[in-house]
């Protein structure tokens, strides 16, 4: 591995593999949705999609024709925002209007989509990036050759991106919301659980954010988010496959070297206070039932994290686990029972369990039995063999794991983003010889009890 | 500061930032790429093709089995046991072990399996620590020719299917893909959706699966492929040992029936009361895959309209144009023996549904009468060529790649020859393509969505019409146990 930090507090982890003439790409920034306040919410996944709208010379014919454009739309944009406070929905739609026609406009200046073409027509692969609680994350595979290009094409969006087509692509990103979430009952699950978990923890708003605060949101309020985060201090770029790590190094410096450093990401201060009493959430949605439990739990880094994830796995990794064999295989009240660790690993998150209830069963019965299970092992903790297999599923997965280049550097830049050692990648089954039976069966006892867990159901309204 | 870029809020240092520049950009994009296209090696093995590709990179060994035999050869009767296969060779047992003793046993030596069907064929993935590998090929063996067919993990599966027939309608677009589907193909394997009726007992019963496994699971159907830490000396025996178990086939599969495809254009209508509506839209096609230069425009074309992501014309129009939508792209399926469909899909706020299928429509038509720009043919094409080396990404790509083509008949050298197929269109190519194929007028329009946000007008002046009505899922049969308890959503 070739670790290089630039004086600008970037990161690249460097790994040379053997194997066909291509190279994988991962560029991780330490901020996310956690680092939104109330009323922001869903600026960094519109900042992921804003990075791809090009810079001061990719994806304009004239610059300078551009940018007067942009001054009178986002003019018309705060006068929306007054608009609206006053009610006014006939002003509204017509500044919305003139928004659209002075985009109309400043199309012809616009090559759009040219780093999507620049890079397809290299050969690249699954271009694409994702927002998630903690961080954003750009990626790319290129042949090897082509290496050099991902670095001037990366370094002119970190330090010269433009904003052009801003408010039709803050179109895009509501209908995203519209399918993920307001269209989708499983996502509308995921979210008003979230909500209905954490009080004051921003774990518990949207990464892709609430509509009303989207649409609020002004290209100069994105912009200046922008300059002072997603700066090279909060960057680690991991690079996988067939290699030179010298000149790797060597690009590293010369297009990433001279792009000034910026402040750190917003201080997560909020802490959610200890939920005191169970919580219940009914979603009314024309569709056949669902179940989200979540009990909050300590984050990864606490010496309880791993404990947790393991008594994650024994509830419901593969088909001995203990949810599965009795919801699915023993008494069929469920067709499919799922356990995540989230929303994110560095605060204290939730421990939440997805089941999928089999007709004529409903939630009811499901929870009665998923409690059964839980005080079992609570009670009387899991056994060795369960313990093995835990082991046995980590190990395997280690080597697995390395078959993917483009798989391996989203390990090594998400342990180097998160944890600041991407040795971490490596450390899971070290991890694991250390916890023992009584460790699982303490943090049954202590974290899943009933008035820790929150509780969202999805179905039909009572008729 | 000027509004909308990024200025750094310091002046660069003296030596600057290397901006990118056009020439340099073209430089680098074209940086000559050389790279080896490694070929499996070919053995017969009592009469069963057998791929093999070293790779000592890893400890690991995968061996890929593919069996003819999909639904689509069989009767609407086996339907269901024919889907089910692949699940319960998993899962089922064999006739010596039972579901939990298989299991134990995978676990044991860390074996990784899986089991699926596609293209009318069931396959099977096996990955293994190569330390392992005889023991592996052992009970995978076992697991494909000597399946125990436990009658607990049929009833589950079956439990499953129930399920998933109930809350087909929850998913706007699962809804839209599978209903359009059926409009299509009508009662024809690929129009088939599982429904209450396709999964009574009978339907899943020991006899069935068992009869359906000895016409599927036979040496005249099946081809291997092996990739990872062996060689052919050390595998062979252990190969041949599998193949052992494999019975000749009693009689050939039963040739699959061809559709009778949809022709007329028509508007369809599933009224749903969602925040965001569903679109999908074609018309049949007779342009099968073949080495003909048609095929590779259509396969270019294609790409210009809508399949090739952000260069392609309908993502740019309705996404980033009109901010109409998260998601569009176009459909081009080109089967050998078949029709194929040729058209759009999207998704979209209620109001802007008729919109989105108008510029869609447009762009359809702009292209049927005018061929696309060059920039536009050389895009494509380049994506394709200079991404060539990425089809030998990984050797269990490659060894999967050349199973396909010997179980589709097509000449070992397809890659290559798709690779001189694309690099020969031109402009003009696709033109007469789209307007041979092409037809907007034609297009079976059908759209998930809430019908009043819509607009009933609006969708008259797309064409006449229906309303489709998605019946709601019945009363759940009693449970395993008994009746119901305590009732649905109790």
């Amino acid at each position: 591995m070739r670790e290089v930090t630039l004086d600008n507090g970037m990161r690249f982890l460097i790994l040379p593999r053997e194997g066909a003439p291509t190279a994988s790409f991962v560029l991780q920034f330490g901020i996310g949705g956690v680092h939104e306040r109330r009323g922001q919410t869903g600026i960094a996944h519109l900042l992921e999609h804003m990075l791809f709208k090009g810079t001061t010379t990719i994806g304009t014919r004239d610059l300078e024709a551009e940018l007067p454009l942009f001054e009178r739309m986002d003019a018309a944009h705060d006068t929306i925002l007054s608009a609206r406070a006053a009610s006014d929905s006939v002003r509204v739609a017509s500044l919305l209007g003139r928004i659209a026609a002075l985009e109309d406009s400043a199309r012809v200046f616009v090559d759009s989509n040219e780093l999507d073409r620049i890079l397809a027509t290299a050969g690249a692969q699954g271009l694409n990036a994702t927002t998630t609680s903690e961080s954003t994350i750009y990626f790319v595979e290129l042949p090897s050759a082509r290496a050099e290009l991902w670095f001037m094409l990366e370094a002119d969006r970190l330090a010269n991106p433009v904003f052009r087509e801003f408010y039709s692509e803050r179109n895009v990103v509501l209908e995203e919301r519209r399918m993920r979430v307001d269209s989708n009952p499983g996502g509308t699950l995921y979210e008003q659980h979230l909500a209905a978990a954490f009080d004051v923890h921003p774990y518990g708003e949207p990464v892709v954010g609430h509509m009303g605060d989207l649409e609020r949101m002004g290209r100069d309020e994105v912009r200046d988010y922008y300059l002072r985060y997603y700066r090279p201090n909060n960057a680690v770029a991991a690079i996988v496959g067939d290699i030179d790590p010298d000149r790797m190094e060597d690009f590293a410096r010369r297009y990433f070297g001279s792009i000034p450093p910026g402040d750190p990401p917003p201080a997560v201060t909020a802490v959610e206070p200890p939920q005191e009493e169970e919580r219940r959430v009914e979603i009314p949605w024309d569709a056949e039932p669902q179940l989200r439990i979540g009990w909050h739990v300590p984050s990864a880094l606490h010496h309880d994290g791993p404990v947790v994830e393991v008594l994650s796995t024994l509830l419901t990794g593969g088909r001995s686990s203990r949810l599965h064999r009795r919801l699915v295989l023993e008494e069929r009240v469920a067709t499919s029972v799922y356990s995540s660790i989230g929303p994110g690993r560095r605060f204290p998150g939730l421990l939440q369990i997805d089941v999928t209830p089999r007709a004529p069963y409903g939630p009811g019965e499901v929870e009665e039995l998923v409690y059964e299970e839980i005080a079992r092992l609570a009670r009387d903790g899991p056994t060795p063999r369960e313990m093995e297999r835990v082991r046995n599923q980590v190990a395997a997965g280690g080597i697995r794991r390395m078959q993917s280049s483009i798989g391996l550097a989203f390990q090594l830049a998400e342990s180097e983003s998160l944890w600041d050692d991407w040795r971490e990648t490596f450390r899971g089954p070290a991890r694991l010889r250390d916890i023992t039976e009584e460790d699982v069966r303490r943090a049954a006892e202590v974290y899943l009890t009933q008035a820790n867990r929150t509780v969202a159901t999805l179905r039909r309204a009572a008729s | 500061m000027m509004a909308g870029v990024a200025v750094p809020s310091v002046p660069t240092s003296a030596g600057g930032q290397e901006r990118p520049e056009r020439e340099r950009i073209e430089r680098l994009s074209q940086a000559p790429i050389t790279f080896d296209q490694p070929d499996p090696d070919r053995f017969d093995v009592r009469g069963v093709p057998v791929l093999l590709l070293e790779d000592r990179d890893l400890p690991l060994v995968t061996v890929l089995v593919g069996f003819e035999g999909g639904y689509g050869h069989f009767p609407r009767e086996d339907y269901a046991a024919a889907t089910a296969m692949p699940s319960l060779l998993r899962y089922g047992g064999t006739s010596d072990m039972d579901p939990a003793a298989v299991d134990a046993e995978l676990e044991t030596y860390a074996i990784q399996l899986s089991f699926g069907s596609g293209g009318g064929a069931i396959s099977s993935t096996m990955n293994t620590l190569s330390e392992h590998l005889e023991v592996s090929m052992d009970i995978w063996g076992r697991m494909l020719t000597d399946p125990g067919f436990d009658t607990d993990e049929i009833d589950i599966w079956r439990g499953r299917q129930l399920e998933s027939v109930r809350r087909r309608p929850d998913d706007p677009s699962t809804l839209a893909f599978s209903e359009f589907n059926r409009l299509l193909y009508g009662d024809h394997p690929i129009g088939w959706e599982m429904d209450e009726a396709d999964l009574t007992p009978e339907a899943l019963s020991r006899e069935r699966l068992e009869r359906l496994h000895r016409r599927i699971v036979c040496r005249d159907n099946m081809l291997v492929g092996v990739t990872g830490d062996v060689s052919w000396r050390e595998l062979r025996s252990v190969m041949e040992r599998l193949l052992e178990r494999v019975p000749e086939c009693e009689a050939p599969l039963p040739e699959p029936p061809l559709p009778d495809v949809r022709r007329e254009a028509g508007v369809f209508v599933i009224d749903r009361k969602i925040e965001q509506a569903v679109v999908v839209l074609a018309h049949p096609t007779d342009l099968p895959l073949a080495d003909d230069p048609a095929y590779f425009a259509a396969t270019i074309g294609n790409a210009i309209l809508g399949a090739g992501g952000f260069s392609s014309r309908i993502l740019s129009r309705v996404r980033t144009e009109r901010g109409f939508a998260y998601s569009a792209s176009s459909l081009w399926t080109t089967p050998r023996t078949y029709p194929g469909l040729l058209g759009a899909v999207t998704r979209t706020r209620p109001e802007t549904a008729v919109s989105a299928i108008e510029v869609i429509l447009e762009t359809m038509r702009e292209l049927r009468s005018q061929p696309p720009t060059e920039e536009e043919v050389t895009t494509a094409v380049d994506r394709i060529t200079n991404g060539f080396v990425f089809n030998f990404d990984s050797p269990a790509q490659i060894v999967s790649r050349t199973m396909f083509y010997l179980a589709q008949d097509l000449p070992a050298d397809w890659l290559e020859r798709y690779l001189r197929g694309v690099q020969a269109v031109d402009a003009r190519g696709i033109g007469r393509v789209f307007a041979d194929h092409l037809r907007p007028d034609d297009m079976t329009i059908l759209v998930v969505g809430d019908a009043e946000r819509i607009g009933w007008e609006a969708l008259e002046s797309l064409g006449p019409v229906s309303r489709l009505d998605v019946p709601e899922p019945g009363p759940p049969e009693s449970g395993p146990r008994g009746g119901p308890v305590g009732g649905v959503g109790s």
